[in-house]
């Protein structure tokens, strides 16, 4: 049995066009703020948050969430998630996520900040019905030191692993370390800083929003980033990003965000204000 | 022995018929954008790719059939073609690798009389599986009894072959220089394979960012030698 420094787990339904809480619980040092409704569209928006302000040497962080039938929710932080020095063991947070039939989750994290020192496994599962939607989004930061270097941290794994009726789907695993690895060399990061990750699983994509959100990215910033973006081997797609600041990534990805929620949903997002 | 090791080094061959000559796994990519350009650039690329993606994909892939064949395990056989395949997220790079997967258990099954490689057939017609010729070629290596450590050591020349072949074409590169970078990668290649019998299991599947970047960049591009 793991010991676990915070656990969450939130689970969610669908009541006359409203998105409300059919269960909430959280312990330790992992919390969710009160639910917000940005809209009119029933959907609701939670705010993790991590009140001990970072995680530590060691530190185990579980999340569970799942959407019933018809429920849609926003799950973002409400600031950036920081991986201190892990001299001894490495810092971890799961989450577990599953999505029912015409459930939709948007999972908007802030950056992670590993500061120096630090290493960090993180490791989303998300196990969705057909007819689900998903739609996930990380930012890696080059960490933070002291003295300004950059890549000082030790390991940062991100793992994703998306289930579609039970069968895996989608696996996602970029490990980066920096005190063996040239951050900056070919195949790397290239001389950027910082890897942003979209990951969509929905039966609504088609090559036709794979062309629009191509032709968006270049028209945001091709010169100042890198990127990739390409179909998954079910109905969705992921994005890769290289670029050198945090502000750029997410404004690609919420200008994706948007042109997907219109097309899908007819809904315009609102930003998810923090501070 | 002698006689089965001839036998999987038909499968090494770069001019055994599996389109791999059709693919560069993003190296294009590199090339279009001047990156690669030469073989001392060349050599660097090659090097990432080896150990920075193909000893955590097909390299322990590798090892993990070889080991679920020795147990008789074959949910666990099965179980990597679907791993192999969604952990693929270029979409080119995924397809062409299973087109060649699929075009070397065909080849095999007409060559090597072993009932696992029509077991496989019908996993893959199911979707239960994919193809993938990582483990076409563990199952034949395995069937002429090579020991586990050259099996995965030949099924990385072979990657590594046809990979010279097409960067000799595509930068291009004098026949010489690429049997200079063939021979000095023999090395690197050795270096890989016992990494991989050390890897810990869960190191599964990990992508260089750049690498993946690349891979995914080529289905934009706009002239092309290859499909991926």
């Amino acid at each position: 049995m793991t010991n676990w420094t915070g656990v969450l787990s939130l689970d969610l339904e669908e009541r006359k066009g409203k998105t409300v809480a059919k269960n909430v619980f959280f312990q330790g040092a992992f919390k969710v703020m009160r639910p917000v409704y940005h809209d009119d569209t029933g959907q609701v928006c939670y705010y993790l948050l991590n009140p001990g302000g970072g995680y530590l040497d060691g530190d185990r962080y579980q999340m569970k969430i799942t959407v019933n039938e018809g429920a849609r929710v926003t799950l973002t932080t409400q600031s950036a998630t920081k991986v201190y020095k892990t001299p001894k063991d490495y810092a971890y947070q799961e989450t577990e996520i599953s999505l029912k039939k015409g459930s939709y989750l948007e999972f908007l994290p802030d950056p992670l900040i590993a500061y120096e020192n630090a290493r960090y496994q993180q490791k989303n599962i998300v196990r969705m019905e057909s007819g689900a939607t998903f739609l996930y989004t990380d930012i890696l930061t080059a960490g933070w030191s002291p003295s300004g270097e950059r890549f000082t941290y030790d390991t940062v794994q991100l793992i994703n692993e998306v289930y579609l009726d039970g069968e895996l789907a989608v696996f996602d695993h970029i490990k980066l370390t920096p005190a063996r690895q040239n951050m900056a060399g070919l195949g790397f990061l290239e001389g950027f800083t910082h890897l942003g990750s979209m990951i969509v699983v929905s039966e609504k994509t088609n090559s036709g929003l794979l062309d629009k959100l191509y032709e968006l990215i270049c028209s945001i910033g091709s010169n100042r980033i890198k990127f990739g973006l390409s179909k998954l081997p079910v109905e969705g797609f992921s994005i890769r990003i290289l670029a050198n600041s945090t502000q750029i990534i997410e404004r690609v990805f919420a200008e994706c965000h948007r042109l997907i929620s219109q097309e899908w949903f007819d809904i315009t997002p609102r930003s998810l204000r923090k501070y | 022995m002698d006689k089965n090791l001839l036998s999987l080094f038909q499968l090494c061959d770069s001019n055994f018929p599996t389109g791999a000559f059709s693919h560069s796994f993003g190296l294009e990519s590199y090339i279009q954008s001047d990156v690669v350009r030469d073989q001392r650039t060349f050599f660097e690329w090659l090097q990432v790719y080896v150990h920075e993606q193909l000893i955590y994909t097909d390299g322990l892939a590798c090892r993990l059939v070889y080991d679920a064949l020795l147990r008789e395990d074959l949910e666990q056989v099965w179980k990597m073609g679907r791993l192999l395949t969604v952990q693929n997220l270029p979409r080119e790079t995924r397809e062409g690798t299973n087109m060649i997967g699929d075009r070397m258990l065909k080849l095999s099954q007409s060559l090597y009389a072993f009932p696992l490689l029509a077991l496989y057939r019908d996993q893959i017609k199911n979707k239960q599986s994919f193809a993938h010729p990582a483990i076409v070629f563990t199952m034949v290596a395995h069937g002429l009894e090579v020991p586990k450590p050259n099996a995965i050591l030949y099924y990385l020349y072979s990657a590594v072959s046809s990979l010279v072949q097409n960067a000799v074409r595509a930068i291009p590169l004098g026949q010489t220089a690429g049997q200079v970078i063939t021979h000095q990668f023999h090395s690197e290649l050795q270096r890989a394979a016992e990494k991989i019998i050390q890897l810990p299991e869960n190191d599964f599947g990990i992508v260089s960012p750049g690498l993946e970047l690349a891979q995914m960049e080529h289905e934009r591009v706009n002239i092309r030698i290859f499909m991926s």
